[in-house]
């Protein structure tokens, strides 16, 4: 492929958009026709920047679709104008992901306003990814899924909202909000319980719930156990609910060993996550500074 | 323990074979408990005790690594069927936004004919409003649907359930006997070594079949959630084949509804 003959295309094709552009908004340009001559050039930016894209040049062709993003908006195209956007949030991920969340703010400011939240929901959760991945802020990561989330639950879309809300609830219990955490667990699993598909992974968001309570205090553990098994039977068979039984006894007669026992004895069988294990350290940390303090 | 599992005896084809056999070789090696702890049938015997245990450990342990793989196997199979009724609902709206859309087709035609000519404008006007076509409550009888196929998968595996739990304590009394009689009839030095490794042995048993019978449950949960999901992808299929019945028609009439308007021009 003839990369570089590409850009210079690319580039010719710009200019000459902008020369459209300009001559529109001359006098006699918008006389004559100005908005015919803002379509063509938008067509140029649009077909420019996929040139600039073909040569992998992300941060050109990210310019070109705002421009031609720019335009669509006076053209009061409000759709085209938000697609452009679109297109640019995404050439822009590949080089600047600051530009293209902008981009991105900007197509989900035009979307809200049509009304179509689903699709302004799918890309908070683009730009919340961002975040998480290349711009590692987390907090922002998490306001974008909650935003997500709630625009999920206004179109009625429980699954998606669940999905968000989940990843909200993880960064929430690794960053200690445990309250948070522990009102989205219950929420999930309470509405998962009554699926006959969901109802699978209820033990799983209930099993999550419950160290989030141990992390905060044991006798909060012991009670919301207790809660979630008179709420789903199937919880007290499951070997969450036995292991948690355990780390509970463990941490009353603060045996560190027979805490870590339990724990590999669980791992043998299903692999401990990231997530999990941040959170068993952190109760079994607790249990050994309460017996550093006891001596 | 990840030692034993590496140890490959050469008989550890089928390891509930070995130990139901093991028994009974030490039976035969009884018959001179009289002499000094390190007779060779002594040694030979404590050697065979202790293939027998690690026949019944390397069993316990590959139990427990079915026991993971079928845990595992539940977790994406929970995975997946959150990740279908995601997409179920992502069907529906479109469908919603469909029928939208064909409502607006319809407005839009009206519009056109009024302005392509007089007398269309006169037979929209005796053609009357069209009607929205009421929205189809969905959302409910495809969680129904699921759970009446669940139900029923429910009661058989339940009947199944019941025939597995009576082959088993058979299968328990069988290795117990067995060990319960070569040790009263152990007498010497070796009764004490034979015991101990009675009882490891006993836990390693009991163990296993306890890992069994979480491996039955399992496995029966598992077949119920393949079900369910196997009755969640047959509604979808339902629903995909009508929406893309839709979206033809669809086409064709923004197609048709575009080239009259670049008639108009």
């Amino acid at each position: 492929m003839d990369n570089s003959g590409k850009e210079k295309e690319a580039t010719a094709l710009m200019a000459e958009a902008e020369k459209k552009m300009k001559s529109s908004q001359s006098f006699f340009g918008s006389l004559f026709g100005g908005s015919s001559k803002m379509e063509d050039a938008c067509d140029l930016y649009g077909r420019a920047a996929n040139m600039f894209k073909m040569a992998k040049n992300w941060s050109a062709a990210g310019n070109a679709f705002s421009q031609a993003a720019l335009l669509h908006l006076q053209m009061q195209s409000k759709h085209d104008a938000a697609t452009s956007f679109i297109d640019a949030g995404n050439a822009f991920k590949k080089s600047d992901p600051q530009e293209a969340i902008n981009c991105l703010n900007r197509a989900i400011e035009i979307y809200t306003d049509m009304g179509r939240f689903t699709i302004a929901a799918k890309h908070h959760i683009t730009i919340a990814e961002i975040y998480e991945t290349e711009l590692v802020d987390i907090d922002k990561a998490i306001a974008h899924y909650e935003q997500a989330a709630d625009y999920y639950k206004g179109e009625e879309s429980t699954s998606s909202a669940n999905k968000c809300l989940l990843k909200v609830a993880t960064y929430a219990a690794q960053l200690e909000q445990y309250p948070k955490a522990i009102e989205i667990y219950e929420q999930v699993a309470t509405h998962a319980m009554d699926s006959t598909l969901l109802k699978y992974s209820a033990k799983d968001y209930f099993f999550k719930a419950a160290l989030c309570h141990f992390c905060v205090d044991m006798l909060n553990a012991k009670l919301a156990v207790q809660k979630y098994e008179e709420m789903f039977p199937a919880f007290s068979d499951s070997r969450e609910c036995k292991l948690v039984k355990k780390l509970l006894d463990a941490f009353e007669e603060q045996n560190v060993d027979a805490y870590t026992d339990a724990v590999k004895e669980y791992d043998t069988i299903s692999r401990l996550d990231q997530w999990l294990t941040t959170m068993l350290l952190r109760i079994k940390k607790s249990i050994q500074e309460d017996e550093s303090d006891l001596r | 323990m990840s030692a034993f599992p590496k140890s490959h005896n050469p008989f550890a084809d089928d390891d509930d074979d070995e130990e139901v056999s093991k028994p009974r070789r030490g039976f035969n090696f009884d018959d001179d408990p009289e002499e000094s702890s390190l007779s060779p049938a002594e040694r030979r015997q404590r050697q065979l005790q202790q293939e027998v245990m690690r026949t019944a450990q390397s069993a316990v342990d590959s139990s427990h690594r079915s026991l993971g793989l079928i845990y595992e196997s539940e977790k994406v199979g929970a995975e997946t069927a959150e990740e279908l009724i995601r997409q179920g609902e992502a069907l529906k709206r479109t469908d919603r936004m469909i029928d939208n859309m064909e409502q607006d087709m319809r407005t839009s035609q009206r519009h056109i004919n009024t302005i392509k000519s007089v007398w269309g404008g006169m037979v929209n006007y005796f053609k009357g409003k069209p009607e929205p076509p009421k929205p189809a409550q969905r959302e409910q009888p495809v969680c129904y649907e699921a759970n009446s196929r669940l139900q029923n998968a429910l009661v058989e595996s339940k009947q199944q359930e019941d025939k597995y739990q009576a082959s088993h304590p058979n299968l328990r009394k069988l290795d117990t006997a067995g060990f319960g009689a070569s040790a009263s009839l152990d007498n010497g030095p070796s009764d004490q070594n034979g015991y101990p490794k009675n009882k490891h042995l006993r836990a390693a048993h009991h163990q296993l079949d306890s890992n069994l019978d979480e491996m039955s449950l399992g496995l029966g949960r598992l077949k119920n959630l393949g079900l369910g999901l196997q009755a969640e992808i047959d509604d979808q299929d339902v629903s995909l084949d009508s929406l893309l019945n839709k979206v033809d028609t669809m086409d064709g009439k923004i197609g048709s509804t575009n080239r009259q308007l670049k008639n108009l021009k």
